[in-house]
């Protein structure tokens, strides 16, 4: 009897995660964009000590709820699902006039509780800046399906004045953003931003599906920790007994800032091809990308045409 | 600056509901939230008209409203656009969670101070003052227990960040308006483990709940008050002098970052799950015996040598007041149990052990009887938990009624106490 083939199992993927943020993960390169963005405020505006302003980060479950990276201040608080949005308001209520509070879901969580979205969006009493993890997918638990949303045309029918797409690996361009949003909050404006393609892991997969070869980032010799890294080793090798008083790295801004593993490790072989630390100002200026990133696009048509060129 | 107003409004009729927002105005509450439903639509309806938000159109809101004014007293209500109750309650945690300022404090020690807030970013506050902000209260009807369950439930795991919330439901137990009898006491005891209390009566509700706020803010927790639909509606009359604590009304407004108690993660949570059961429950309990009459709870005796222990709470224990004027009741009582001991108290859960083992050791008692409203027995069980591990030679006996037996014509309770 002829073998028949066995029709391909279609399966949803569920990827085995680190129990903290991918590398290359977007929820936190726009987190650091916000915190950038609000310490570039307070510069641009020359405002110091006691007058300065700082945001709190009032996140949603999901992928910015992974472990791991809290101590570096990734968010400020996360309660319950599709809570982000309404604990914010809260927080507006007692917070201090110094504080901007600035909100943050996945797309789930913008399902989920699309009335706290629209609470914000029609509360007069004061402004609103609201960002949307994008991923097209509910990644976090395992890859359904979400409901179609056109952020678009809901965003101006729940009362924001505009919804702003980001790349969310534009680290750079998004901190400017988020600088320029917050006179507009103080001007109580309501604002979308929607950070399409967040997920680099569902991003990668579909690149290799197409044949793509995404690129990797690259250190020169004279980043800091790499120098570092180096003295390490040669004291271990030659003075162990020194090795106890060295400190654990040196600098480090673009791996804890970035959140990145890959950079933290220094291995490109861990490297998910977000492409954020192209535009991540280094203070050395060592820090580059070698390849297609996402940062490019995070659609894989236009990368093809990228990789092509 | 004023620390306290006094407000004397001489004598004015109002209802369980609006005993509930005195309460709340005395102790200073500058934040409102709620999904609205039967029967306690009315309670939120009022912060509504104080906060100017809908017109002042009853005789409490337009005197209370018209004091407040001048007291430059802070409010803000949000109704209309808390579209349901994760959202009242998301917003009130919100606004709960931000201590921007201290107070010194009045209810807990040291050692409790450093249980409580000693692994916060508060720890190295050499005073040991409680940090504080804004009192807030959030309402719903007994519907919204359930729906808002994750929010409720979240509110445990940012224990103390959360004391000086107020959770107000309106127990609908007859199914009048609703399409479930329900009693919240279970999922405030049982699943969220919330201190959770029982009002009587509008006639002291205000005193309780008042109280409330200034004890479980020091000790961090947020705390659950349950009215069933004839205390939420009834009315009563009462000479309205209030004493407004303005100090907690104008508190100074800040987030402080906590990620590791502010994010709800489980390697953050897990750890507090396990001092909330084993470290910070006990010693709530112990704090709610030592303030027993300031919560609203007394121990009446009749009798030298009472053998019998009564426990009335809720609608029970407002009908059992009139043993203590009726001559004729308590003929009846005696006839019925001989000497009895009563404990008649509005804290639901948790039940305060010591009382009971104090009372237990001074007296004969070979029965505990105990009269509650609602499905859950959650005093009984309690109570029964108590005798059980402590291997007491007491009985512990249910004398609940399920549910609400009439709404329009008063229900005699103490009818039911006297034959049981």
């Amino acid at each position: 009897m002829a073998a028949t083939a066995k029709p391909a199992v279609q399966d949803e993927v569920t990827y085995m995660r680190p129990v903290s943020n991918c590398a290359g993960c977007g929820d936190t390169k726009v987190s650091w964009a916000v915190m950038e963005g609000m310490r570039r405020y307070n510069r641009e505006h020359n405002l110091k000590g006691k007058d300065r302003y700082e945001v709190v980060y009032v996140a949603d479950r999901g992928c910015g709820n992974l472990q791991g990276w809290h101590n570096y201040r990734i968010v400020d608080t996360i309660f319950f699902m599709g809570s982000g949005v309404i604990i914010g308001e809260g927080i507006k209520e007692s917070c201090s006039d110094k504080q901007v509070v600035i909100t943050a879901s996945g797309d789930g969580g913008y399902n989920f509780n699309l009335n706290a979205i629209k609470i914000a969006g029609k509360n007069k009493r004061w402004g609103a800046i609201n960002v949307i993890y994008n991923n097209f997918v509910i990644r976090m638990t395992g890859g359904q399906i979400p409901l179609e949303t056109d952020f678009d045309k809901e965003g101006l029918s729940l009362g924001y004045e505009e919804v702003i797409h980001v790349n969310p690996f534009h680290v750079n361009d998004n901190a400017e953003l988020f600088k320029t949003l917050i006179d507009r909050y103080f001007k109580k404006e309501k604002i979308l931003v929607v950070a399409d393609g967040v997920c680099v892991l569902d991003m990668t997969r579909d690149a290799r599906a197409e044949g793509l070869k995404m690129g990797h980032f690259e250190k020169t010799e004279e980043c800091l920790d790499v120098k570092f890294a180096k003295e390490k080793e040669r004291v271990a090798r030659e003075e162990p007994e020194k090795l106890k008083d060295m400190p654990r790295f040196k600098c480090r801004q673009c791996g804890i800032g970035l959140r990145c593993h890959a950079l933290l490790n220094n291995d490109p072989s861990i490297c998910q091809a977000c492409g954020a630390c192209k535009q991540f100002p280094c203070v050395t200026d060592c820090l580059a990308f070698q390849g297609l990133s996402f940062a490019d696009s995070v659609s894989i048509d236009q990368l093809k045409k990228m990789g092509k060129t | 600056m004023k620390t306290e107003e006094l407000i004397d409004l001489g004598r004015v009729r109002i209802s369980g509901n609006q005993s509930v927002v005195w309460g709340g105005l005395e102790a200073g509450v500058r934040l409102t939230t709620a999904y609205p439903g039967a029967p306690i639509s009315e309670l939120q309806g009022n912060f509504e008209q104080l906060a100017k938000n809908l017109p002042r159109d009853n005789p409490f809101t337009i005197s209370v409203g018209e004091a407040l004014d001048k007291a430059n007293y802070q409010l803000t209500a949000h109704w209309g656009q808390t579209t349901n109750e994760p959202n009242a309650v998301g917003m009130a945690l919100g606004g709960t969670i931000c201590k921007g300022d201290f107070k010194e404090r009045e209810f807990i020690t040291d050692e409790e101070w450093d249980l409580i807030w000693g692994e916060t970013v508060f720890a190295k506050d050499e005073k040991k003052r409680i940090p504080v902000g804004a009192r807030v209260m959030t309402s719903f009807k007994h519907l919204g227990g359930s729906t808002a369950a994750d929010a409720l439930r979240t509110a445990m795991n940012v224990v103390p960040y959360v004391g000086g919330l107020g959770i107000a439901s309106g127990d609908d137990r007859q199914a009048t308006s609703s399409q479930t009898q329900q009693d919240n006491k279970v999922l405030f005891a049982m699943h969220y483990r919330m201190p959770v209390f029982e009002l009587h009566s509008p006639v002291v509700a205000n005193r309780t709940v008042r109280n409330c706020y200034r004890l479980f803010e020091e000790l961090g927790t947020p705390f659950g008050l349950v009215m069933n639909y004839n205390l939420a509606y009834r009315e009563v009359t009462v000479d309205l002098a209030m004493n407004i604590d303005l100090a907690a009304n104008h508190r100074q407004r800040a987030f402080v970052r906590d990620p590791q108690h502010l994010v709800t993660i489980g390697p953050h949570i897990r750890p507090r799950e396990v001092k909330w059961m084993t470290r910070l429950l006990p010693m709530i309990r112990k704090k709610i015996k030592e303030n027993y009459e300031l919560l609203g709870g007394e121990v009446v005796q009749y009798g030298s040598k009472p053998k019998t222990l009564l426990v009335v709470l809720g609608p029970f224990r407002e009908d059992f007041r009139m043993v203590r004027y009726d001559e004729a009741l308590r003929k009846r009582l005696e006839s019925k149990f001989g000497d009895v001991v009563a404990v008649a108290g509005d804290v639901v859960f948790p039940q305060p052990q010591e009382l009971y083992t104090e009372l237990i050791s001074k007296h004969p008692i070979e029965r505990i009887l105990v009269f509650e409203e609602g499905y859950a027995r959650v005093v009984y069980l309690q109570l029964l938990d108590m005798v059980n591990t402590l291997g007491l030679n007491v009985k512990v006996l249910d004398r609940t009624i399920a549910y609400e037996p009439r709404i329009y014509d008063r229900f005699s309770y103490i009818d039911h106490i006297l034959a049981s």
